[in-house]
């Protein structure tokens, strides 16, 4: 079986490397991105199995990211994981309505983030 | 009145009578008692009419001067009441242009309405944000004066409501462009408790929600700073923990990682305290000689490693003869490290960095430049660089940040240093940020 793809997006050069790396360790095939519009272009060649964007990053937010990515047919149901280092609540009717999987704070655990993309993509990864 | 006259007719009678005896008879006998009795009698009559007489006009007199005594302290005392009235006039003229100056000289818009939202009195500043003129608007009717529906209808339904306090949040456009106002309604009541019109204040509140604003603006910047490096280190040390680095260079690299976002959340912590001791005056300085060239140097070898990270190449040019200032080592070398890691951030990958260093001996200071090729800053927003929480919105896109790290940079250099900072800079090409420093008379030559 072939190994799920996800797009990991953060402008922390560490963050991706450290959510890369645990990733791929536990089976997942991950291409990575510091900016949305990098991460924008991945999706729409690589078409993934997930997204995992920082919220706040360079050249287009992960927020814009997600609203751009929904207007594209193909990508319109991608499950999303947003990484979130803000110091306010994210608006309530932002995740429904963009169709956001989860919300993650920022300092997160990779082992957490593994589960919540386990759960997400439905089944675990093939070692 | 009758009995008055009738005892003078008889008293006149009898003198009368005892007279025409008297003139008839001749030598002293009974007859002439009679008239001598008569005239005596008439005489002692006339004489009880004189004596009533008398007492009469005596208690017409007394009446008389009660009577003036009276008029005249009713006089006086409507002349003192006169006085009073004018007194009272006066006082109340005087309370009413005092009352006037205080309104006209308060800052914020005073607008005073009467039972039927007729204007009584409006201060400048009111007539210039609503848009009439206050001198000449007396008795008109608001509506009639001012566009704005919304603080009309405010004034009137508070007036109706009999609400003795209200306030709203209004936002008018005036010359200066939109502001936010406070508008403060308050009825005014008479001494019989009816209502008998309204005062509003408008209190310009713009810099109050700009600065509530930043302040949100800069809890959430804070907060992302210093998650940012707790996330990786917190994502690392769990990966070390659970034994997903497999070699000893993994391991190492992941160590090495740790530290520097450790040290990385130390810096903006001691800026963001820096800022706060500097501004309450609390800052501790340990000023001695030092070289900021020196510090130059330190600080360029511990930028390097972050800026090889977007392949930047950080060039360092300071001078042989090194200069000699009076600072506190560590305020200086933030100061350096702020300008450094500014550059690196707002200059995109493969871009150059260079750090001159030179000693001004004509102006007697230090002079110590980062040059960037980096995005840039508009001109217009030149000026608000070195404010607190101020960051480049244009460049908001390139890089995160508190908006404190300029700020510090001047209050060091500037406040504590006395020293002077600069910076030019040209959109899409680079920029150039800088300081000066006082040199000390001595100066050592390595």
């Amino acid at each position: 079986m072939e190994n799920k793809k996800i797009v990991v997006a953060d402008d922390e050069i560490h963050i991706v490397q450290v959510v890369a790396m645990k990733l791929r360790n536990n089976g997942f095939d991950v291409i990575t991105a510091q900016n949305g519009a990098e991460a924008y272009e991945l999706c729409i060649n690589e078409k993934p199995d997930l997204l995992i964007t920082d919220y706040q990053m360079p050249l287009m937010t992960g927020i814009d990211l997600i609203k751009k990515i929904r207007t594209v047919q193909e990508l319109a149901a991608l499950p999303v994981i947003v990484l979130t280092a803000r110091g306010f609540a994210i608006e309530e009717d932002l995740q429904e309505k963009l169709n956001i999987t989860k919300f993650l704070s920022k300092p997160f655990s990779p082992k957490e983030l593994l589960a919540h993309v386990e759960h997400s993509i439905g089944q675990t990864a093939g070692k | 009145m009758l009995k008055k006259i009738h005892i003078f007719i008889t008293g006149f009678a009898g003198i009368c009578a005892g007279l025409i005896v008297l003139l008839f008879t001749d030598g002293l006998n009974n007859i002439e008692l009679v008239g001598i009795a008569c005239c005596a009698g008439g005489a002692v009559w006339l004489l009880r009419y004189f004596y009533t007489e008398s007492k009469t006009l005596i208690g017409r007199l007394d009446i008389l001067e009660r009577d003036y005594k009276l008029q005249r302290e009713k006089i006086m005392q409507a002349v003192m009441e006169a006085k009073d009235y004018k007194l009272q006039a006066q006082l109340l003229k005087r309370q009413k242009h005092n009352t006037e100056a205080i309104i006209y000289s308060i800052n914020d818009a005073v607008i005073v309405t009467d039972i039927n939202d007729r204007l009584l009195l409006a201060n400048a500043q009111a007539g210039e944000i609503l848009g009439f003129d206050a001198n000449n608007s007396v008795l008109k009717l608001l509506e009639d004066l001012v566009s704005d529906s919304d603080i009309v209808n405010l004034i009137k339904k508070s007036r109706q409501g009999k609400i003795r306090d209200v306030r709203h949040e209004l936002e008018f456009e005036t010359k200066e462009g939109p502001r936010i106002y406070e508008c403060i309604i308050s009825c005014i009541f008479d001494e019989n408790a009816q209502i008998c019109g309204a005062v509003s204040v408008l209190h310009d509140i713009t810099r109050e929600r700009e600065i509530s604003q930043m302040k949100n603006e800069f809890v959430s910047h804070v907060s992302h700073e210093l998650k940012t490096p707790l996330a990786s280190i917190t994502a690392y040390a769990e990966m070390l923990v659970d034994g997903e680095a497999s070699d000893e260079k993994t391991r190492k690299e992941f160590y090495s990682i740790i530290q520097t976002q450790a040290q990385r959340l130390n810096r903006l912590i001691e800026d963001i305290l820096n800022v706060s001791r500097i501004e309450s005056g609390l800052v501790k300085l340990n000023k001695e000689p030092i070289s900021a060239m020196l510090l130059v140097r330190d600080a360029v070898q511990m930028i390097k490693s972050y800026a090889a990270e977007k392949q930047i190449e950080v060039e360092e040019k300071t001078a042989i003869v090194f200069d000699q200032v009076l600072g506190d080592k560590d305020m200086i070398s933030q100061v350096i490290i702020n300008l450094l890691s500014n550059a690196v951030k707002y200059t995109p990958e493969n871009g150059r960095i260079t750090v001159d260093g030179e000693v001004d001996e004509s102006e007697q200071v230090v002079r110590i430049k980062v040059t960037d090729t980096g995005v840039g800053i508009p001109a217009e927003e030149i000026e608000h660089l070195f404010n607190k929480f101020y960051r480049v919105k244009a460049n908001n896109k390139y890089a995160k940040g508190t908006g404190l790290g300029l700020n510090l940079v001047k209050q060091i250099i500037e406040k504590l240093h006395g020293g002077r900072v600069f910076v030019t800079s040209s959109v899409g090409k680079g920029s150039c940020f800088g300081f000066e420093l006082p040199l000390m008379a001595q100066k050592v030559t390595v």
